[in-house]
């Protein structure tokens, strides 16, 4: 049985979003590369162990410094857009009662963890969301929102001083606008493993917006790459007939 | 102080470039054919296009009014700038060659002339500590003394409809142009000296555009002609697919 799961405003926020993020995360990295370092010239900065450092070219999009500029300052607006329809959306349509953070969260992802690592036997009972999806789904705007202003901050730290010297400065803003983008990484990355290793039923949901109950999580009692496939009733072969 | 971007198109264009063709074989090789290690050839047109709106965006944001600040507690970069920028061969005005330097100030302006280093001197001088914003994500502390943009465009007169001014040099074809406003930031100055001293040819002797508005690449060093024009004209590294303005 089939049940309507995500509104088709959902669906195409979010691969665009997925395209969005890739090639910003990607020509980010590379234009991070032609400097990769946070210390002002002169200086020393305290709070980065790779400096200096490039990343690898492998996670690098744009191929040199001003491709990666370009793709980085069209793509910027692709991704303001649509999480803004998106946030506009599960505002107007209540998606957001969902996600936002209750009393009891804690407690909720606390029994995941223990769920997942074994030290509990049955699935916490949950609502669309288990609570560790739920603070990783709410957590991912909330970083967007970061890395959005300290990228402006960053693009404009002269016509935007004031929201520059909010973020502590040029170099400080260049580092939260980083740190915003690991965060999306670690999350988006969690979000993809989880989705291969728990439910993968949700991609299908996530195209065209339905969703199995009886192929969720809580209903296989699945852990990352335990019970990947739906539990069926044991089958008892009928007794053989008595002999006439 | 443009930083030499010359190099990072062949550490980060042609080495990634090599990496990906020897090390991915057939599917990179094909990927590269159709997309040149820079995304999809057809999405060029999409990022002009991005470009012209930001364009129109960032001139709309432009204020006069807003100053670049200096953080408190910053240090000066001094000659701690990357060790790169400086390319091998800097370019000196040899004066028995070229005879003797000379600011030409012309186009659309009512009263065109050329200014020896003298001649500069002797006009309105500030000293501006302020933030060097490259493109490639760094900035440095630099105290830049010179003749504020705007005083030099008082005295030649510019015609209302010179929109753009180009900075060009004697270093080979480098020129940037600009878009006037950002010109006539009050902070940006045709400067002749750095950190207290005279400008040095590797800072771009005997005068250079500098201002905070603008990132590094659009400063033309080794000045030789202001053109005051009606529209754009394009730059050095703006041909070659950095986004013609450049702005902070």
């Amino acid at each position: 049985m089939a049940a309507k799961r995500h509104h088709w405003i959902v669906r195409v926020t979010h691969w665009v979003n997925v395209v969005a993020i890739i090639i910003m995360v990607g020509s980010g990295l590379q234009i991070f590369n032609a400097y990769p370092a946070f210390a002002r010239k002169g200086e020393l900065f305290c709070c980065y162990p790779f400096e200096h450092k490039a990343v690898p070219a492998w996670l690098t999009f744009g191929g040199w410094l001003a491709g990666a500029r370009n793709w980085h300052f069209a793509m910027m607006w692709v991704l303001v857009v649509n999480g803004l329809v998106y946030l506009t959306f599960i505002y107007l349509h209540g998606e957001w009662r969902d996600l936002v953070p209750r009393k009891g969260d804690i407690r909720d992802s606390w029994q995941m963890v223990k769920f997942y690592t074994f030290r509990r036997k049955d699935h916490p009972h949950q609502g669309k969301n288990n609570a560790l999806q739920k603070t990783a789904y709410f957590l991912l705007p909330i970083f967007g929102m970061l890395a959005v202003l300290t990228g402006l901050a960053i693009w404009k730290p002269v016509q935007l001083a004031p929201l520059t010297a909010l973020f502590g400065g040029y170099v400080w803003a260049r580092y939260w606008h980083f740190i915003a983008m690991l965060a999306i990484v670690i999350l988006s990355v969690g979000h993809v493993f989880m989705v291969f290793a728990v439910d993968p039923y949700s991609i299908k949901s996530m195209i065209t917006g339905n969703y199995d109950p009886s192929l969720s999580p809580e209903a296989r009692n699945a852990r990352p790459f335990y019970h990947l496939f739906p539990r069926r009733a044991r089958i008892t072969p009928a007794p053989p007939p008595e002999s006439m | 102080m443009s930083i030499d971007p010359r190099k990072l198109v062949s550490i980060n264009g042609i080495a990634r470039r090599d990496f990906l063709l020897r090390g991915s074989g057939l599917v990179s090789a094909a990927f590269l054919a159709a997309c040149d290690s820079s995304g999809p050839k057809s999405a060029e047109k999409l990022l002009r296009y991005a470009e012209r709106k930001n364009l129109v965006i960032e001139r709309k944001l432009f204020r006069h009014t807003s100053m670049d600040v200096v953080q408190a507690g910053a240090h000066d970069a001094g000659n701690k700038l990357p060790s790169y920028f400086v390319s091998e061969t800097v370019p000196v005005w040899d004066e028995s060659v070229r005879g003797k330097w000379a600011l030409e100030v012309s186009g659309l302006v009512g009263n065109p002339m050329k200014l020896t280093l003298v001649d500069l001197q002797k006009l309105p001088r500030v000293s501006n500590r302020v933030n060097h914003y490259c493109v490639e994500g760094w900035n440095a502390i630099e105290t830049w003394t010179g003749v504020p943009f705007a005083e030099l465009a008082r005295v030649v007169r510019p015609a209302p409809e010179a929109q753009f001014v180009d900075f060009q040099s004697f270093d080979d074809d480098y020129h940037e142009s600009w878009d006037i406003e950002s010109a006539m930031h009050p902070q940006t100055v045709v400067a002749y000296g750095l950190d207290g001293k005279m400008l040095e040819p590797a800072h771009g002797a005997p005068a250079r555009v500098f201002s905070p508005v603008k990132l590094g690449y659009k400063n033309t060093k080794y000045l030789t002609k202001i053109v005051f024009m009606p529209r754009m004209n394009g730059g050095y590294w703006t041909d070659r697919g950095y986004e013609w303005y450049g702005g902070t």
